[in-house]
């Protein structure tokens, strides 16, 4: 035991020496979370639309006031001519075009059927669909309203009682929004952070710890110790399990108390599960450490071929359900997945080991195997 | 140019020397963008979705189906009366629960307002949003059909649909995400490699000393910088390439505009790109620390300040004011344009000042480090 | 009583490139041992299968009687290691790099602190204390590395090129310190390529691309000249001197040392004169040619040159 706190206080020592290091291991979170929470906001609204409007009639003004009452679109312009638009797709200064065709007004009176185009930018598919998906609703929604006028129209026509006009049945849906009502983007990517954060420091401060010490040559020198190799990896990995336990609890602050994010479970049980997720990154960090000569390699093999795939397959931002069936699979094998659930689970949900404990488990027997393999691969020797 | 040249060749035999490292430079692109077709999806589809009906009717069946046949719906559960439809949103078994009340069928056909209950599983807001937008548009579909049988049946004669909603996408009709991916991933890949890259390899030299014997050498800052960041200019200008092939054969994305174009406005951000990395060299000693500042400073902002994603207009103010010094933000509008788009490089020329505005800066900040740095 | 080091036929092979080829000899308790050898020579691929860094390719190493294959633990605990950096924490001062190393093998508490003190003063840093070994001068690290080595007390001690890129002075005292640990019963096993250091050692090997090419004391290295008289040469035009001398049957051996030539020949006498001739003829006036004790340097090149003679092909080593 004595030996391995050894290890750890060294691995202080030389953390407290490497001054430039300490603002990138406790501001570089912090400031990554409020670029976070504040740029990743992915709530649709204000689409840019200039409008044409052909009709120029009450009934077309309506539909304006319908689109730009929502507060999905803003109208920043308006042109005589659909050959006009182009121009303002291509510099970008719109995302759509609303075209009102001619007749609009006269609502099928002449036997011309009412016509809106809604033009989109699909250069950037995200707010083109939901621009799309709300535009149809806007329409259909005038489009109601419309039969429900002729509806009543046709009640003073003949052959119909006038003392009970016919009315339709209209189904009204009633939407009731769990654990984030407004619908907050940032209450999802906010703790998303913590989690990559986690991840890329424990797992590269790992990797770069044990190669930098190939790299100068020290490691030589304690492979001839008769240190025991769980010895080394323990007194190696735990500085950095420490500091990620740090870093939970500081950006756990500012995504509660900075950013409003709720914190709905217990933060016990948010360190202890997070201490298995740790075991995963540093397990990880260890092996490419194994597999690397230099630290340069260290970094890119653990961001390009760890971090980044972990990121985007493991649902922390981009949802599972949307991937081709072939890759939800791989995402099984991807430790982050896990934890991605546990801490919505426990922001958001609230949720006690009761709900978690399938991907508890999950991440204790992979962290398990990660390390087991990682220090078979981590010998005592050079070659 | 010979000095330079000597430079040059020094730095590609390192490079070549590094396979691994290479590799890395040249296969990521295609990695990242294979990574980023199949994961970014915005086309949200099978929903898992919970129905209780408590109505049993025919209205209320058809309303069932009306979701279950959207495609965009999958029946996950049905839940009985009673049950805990909380547990079943918190264990992931469903994303949303439609609960269809026990008078539905009675409200409507009495042609009242019937109630219907969307209970939705808000944590990943996106997700959330989308299909309360679907659901929204399922109800009013239902609606129109509903309204239009009531005026059959009150008048005998059928109503036109009354307005004709045509929706058309431009640039990109269907809308798929690799479209629009590969202008951002551009973006992000190359402003990646080559601040990375060019920060790196100076750093590298930084650490082993050589640097030193390299300032004692007759050359001047500029051949010095010159000779390090030629290479890596022709390596992220391959990775553009390779992202560009990538792109074609694996998700049928082709380059509408002129590829002149596409180079003048590659190269200008390269040039600010690989100006970056020399400044951060300059301001790194370790290149653990390099490393961290080039992610910081190039992959971040390239991800999220530049509209690759998020978009720049729903950014608070601040914010707002700090994308205009992100150089992927203009070059994103400038290749939207000219690989989705078609366009030349006519509409784009603030843009292209703003590239070259930000090399220029780069570039000099840097030259002024070094020269500090000799005296 | 076993031998402090034993290698049997140690052999490493990386791919092709045999590094270390049969390599066998005893070192025994108390010795200090040189292993002598051009760089690239083995000389630290060697020392580090016998501390159990690098598995041999064949054959076996033994310390203190037990086979550093079988069990590497064993041997790590009784043998102190200088690798050929000084593989200090250049980001830690002094006595943490010393607590650190103690610990690692197993030291603490007070056992710890006196020996912490007895290194301290051992490689002359009281007062140094607290000082980054990285802003320590090359001696200093010199020390300080070996003192690292040698907390634990270890009955062998092996430094690997211990005195490259230190100064003069330094090595001096350096070497004072090995000779001090020598009386204490300490062996110790050292590489270097500096030949005017081998003679501090008891007994000597010479390696020479992967083979043992010599071993023995100093004296019985330098007898092999017994029979044979070494002349030193002063000449105006070393290089051409040097050509004409190669081709001569007469001359046995010959290099060159700045301005001097060094010349092998099996006859004093005769060999002088015959080489004054020469070079008279040649145009060269050289002002001396007298009979020199030979050095270590050329012992290792008559060690080299045989070895070379015997026949393995330059493109086989490469």
């Amino acid at each position: 035991m004595y030996v391995l706190w050894r290890i750890v206080v060294k691995e202080f020592l030389q953390l407290e020496q490497d001054r430039r290091m300490i603002p990138v291991i406790f501001v570089a979170p912090v400031l990554q979370l409020v670029i976070f929470g504040f740029a990743v906001n992915t709530d649709v609204s204000h689409v840019p639309i200039v409008l044409v409007d052909q009709d120029r009639t009450a009934a077309s003004r309506e539909l304006v006031d319908r689109f730009t009452s929502s507060s999905y679109f803003e109208l920043v312009g308006t042109e005589a001519s659909v050959s006009a638009i182009d121009g303002w797709l291509v510099a970008g200064r719109a995302q759509a075009a609303l075209v009102i065709e001619a007749g609009y007004g006269a609502g099928g009176a002449d036997g011309r059927a009412s016509r809106v185009q809604l033009v989109v930018d699909g250069s950037d598919a995200g707010p083109a669909t939901v621009a799309l998906g709300y535009g149809a609703a806007v329409v259909a929604a005038a489009g109601n309203d419309r039969l429900a006028r002729s509806l009543r129209a046709a009640g003073g026509e003949a052959g119909v009682d006038p003392a009970a006009p016919p009315r339709a049945g209209r189904t009204e849906l009633a939407p009731r929004v769990w654990y984030n009502p407004d619908l907050l983007s940032r209450w999802f990517y906010v703790p998303a952070v913590l989690a990559m954060i986690l991840m890329i420091m424990t797992m590269l401060l790992s990797a770069m710890a044990v190669v930098r010490e190939k790299e100068i040559g020290t490691m030589e020198q304690i492979m001839v110790t008769p240190i025991r190799s769980w010895q080394l990896i323990a007194g190696k990995l735990l500085p950095f399990a420490a500091i990620g336990l740090v870093q939970v609890f500081l950006v756990t602050g500012v995504a509660v108390f900075g950013f409003g994010v709720p914190l709905r479970g217990s933060f016990l049980l948010l360190l202890l599960l997070t201490q298995l997720f740790v075991l995963n990154t540093l397990g990880l960090g260890l092996l490419v450490s194994t597999v690397v000569r230099t630290q340069q390699q260290a970094m890119m093999t653990a961001a390009f071929t760890m971090m980044l795939p972990m990121v985007y397959l493991s649902g922390l931002i981009f949802p599972i359900e949307n991937m081709p069936p072939a890759i939800q699979y791989v995402t099984y094998a991807i430790p982050l997945r896990y934890y991605a659930d546990i801490i919505r689970g426990i922001f958001l949900r609230g949720s006690g080991l009761d709900v978690l404990w399938p991907q508890a488990l999950t991440l204790a027997v992979m962290g398990l195997a990660i390390l087991a393999v990682a220090s078979l691969r981590f010998r005592k020797r050079l070659d | 140019m010979k000095k330079i040249a000597a430079v040059a060749v020094k730095e590609l035999r390192q490079i070549v020397r590094d396979p691994l490292s290479l590799l890395m430079l040249l296969g990521l692109p295609a990695f990242m963008l294979v990574l980023y077709g199949f994961a970014l999806n915005f086309d949200v589809r099978h929903v898992a979705l919970a129905v209780q009906d408590r109505d049993h009717t025919a209205a209320s069946r058809d309303l069932v189906s009306a979701f279950v046949n959207s495609t965009y719906f999958d029946l996950a559960a049905t839940p009985a009366p009673g049950a805990d439809l909380e547990r079943l949103l918190e264990r992931g078994r469903a994303r949303g629960v439609l609960v269809i009340p026990e008078d539905y069928g009675r409200r409507l056909a009495a042609g009242e307002t019937a109630p219907v209950q969307l209970l939705l599983d808000g944590a990943d807001a996106n997700t959330a949003t989308t299909v309360l937008g679907y659901a929204g548009a399922l109800v009013a579909e239902a609606n129109t059909e509903e309204l239009r049988r009531t005026v059959v049946r009150a008048t005998g004669r059928d109503l036109p649909s009354p307005i004709e909603y045509r929706p058309y996408v431009w640039f990109n009709p269907e809308l798929s995400t690799t479209q629009f991916l590969v202008p951002g991933l551009m973006g992000v890949l190359l402003m990646l490699t080559a601040v990375l890259a060019t920060a790196l390899s100076v750093v590298r030299e930084k650490e082993r000393g050589t640097m030193e014997q390299l300032r004692v050498a007759p050359l001047r800052t500029a051949e010095l910088i010159l000779g390090k960041t030629l290479p890596y200019l022709v390596i992220s200008l391959a990775a553009a390439v390779i992202i560009l092939v990538a792109a074609r054969l694996l998700f049928a994305v082709e380059v509408k505009g002129s590829y002149l174009a596409l180079l003048a406005a590659t190269l200008l951000y390269l040039v600010g790109a690989l100006g970056l990395g020399i400044l951060i060299s300059t301001l790194a000693d370790s290149q653990a620390l390099a490393f961290q500042g080039g992610l910081l400073v190039s992959l971040l902002p390239a991800v999220l300040l530049s509209g690759f994603i998020f978009q720049i207009r729903t950014m608070p103010a601040a914010l707002q004011l700090v994308t205009h010094a992100v150089p992927a933000r203009y070059y994103l509008v400038i290749l939207r344009g000219v690989i989705l788009k078609g366009t030349g490089l006519g509409p784009y020329w603030d843009q292209m000042g703003a590239l070259a505005l930000f090399a220029l800066a780069t570039l000099a900040l840097a030259s002024l480090r070094l020269v500090r740095h000799e005296g | 009583m076993a031998a402090a080091v034993e290698l049997a036929s140690l052999t490493k092979r990386f791919g092709a490139f045999t590094a270390v080829d049969r390599v066998s000899l005893v070192v025994e308790e108390g010795e200090v041992f040189g292993f002598l050898g051009a760089n690239g020579a083995g000389k630290s691929t060697t020392i580090r299968m016998i501390c159990g860094l690098l598995a041999p390719t064949a054959g076996t190493a033994r310390v203190l009687g037990v086979d550093v294959a079988r069990d590497p633990e064993e041997v790590k605990r009784r043998i102190g290691y200088m690798s050929q950096r000084f593989s200090l924490y250049e980001d830690l001062p002094v006595r943490q790099n010393l607590r650190f190393f103690g610990g690692v093998y197993g030291l603490r508490g007070r056992a710890l602190a006196e020996r912490e003190e007895w290194a301290i003063e051992m490689a002359g840093l009281r007062g140094k204390e607290d000082v980054l070994a990285r802003l320590l001068a090359g001696g200093w690290k010199q020390r300080l590395a070996l003192a690292c080595a040698i907390l634990h007390r270890p009955r062998v001690v092996f430094l690997d090129e211990p005195t490259s890129g230190v100064d003069p002075l330094s090595r001096r005292r350096f070497w004072s310190l090995i000779d001090s640990m020598s009386a204490e019963g300490v062996t110790v096993f050292v590489t270097t390529h500096y030949l005017e250091e081998a003679e501090h050692c008891h007994r000597l090997a010479m390696i020479h691309a992967g083979r043992l090419v010599a071993l023995g004391t100093v004296a019985e290295m330098k007898s092999v000249f017994a029979r044979q008289a070494v002349l030193e040469v002063r000449v105006p035009r070393v290089a051409e001197a040097l050509d004409l001398l190669a081709g001569q049957p007469f001359v046995r051996e010959v290099s060159a040392f700045g301005t001097r030539l060094h010349v092998t020949v099996d006859d004093e006498e005769e060999g002088r004169r015959r080489v004054l001739d020469l070079l008279e003829r040649s145009g060269d006036v050289p002002a001396h040619a007298e009979r020199i004790v030979p050095s270590l340097e050329d012992v290792f090149i008559h060690y080299v040159e045989a070895e070379e003679a015997r026949g393995t092909p330059e493109a086989v080593r490469q």
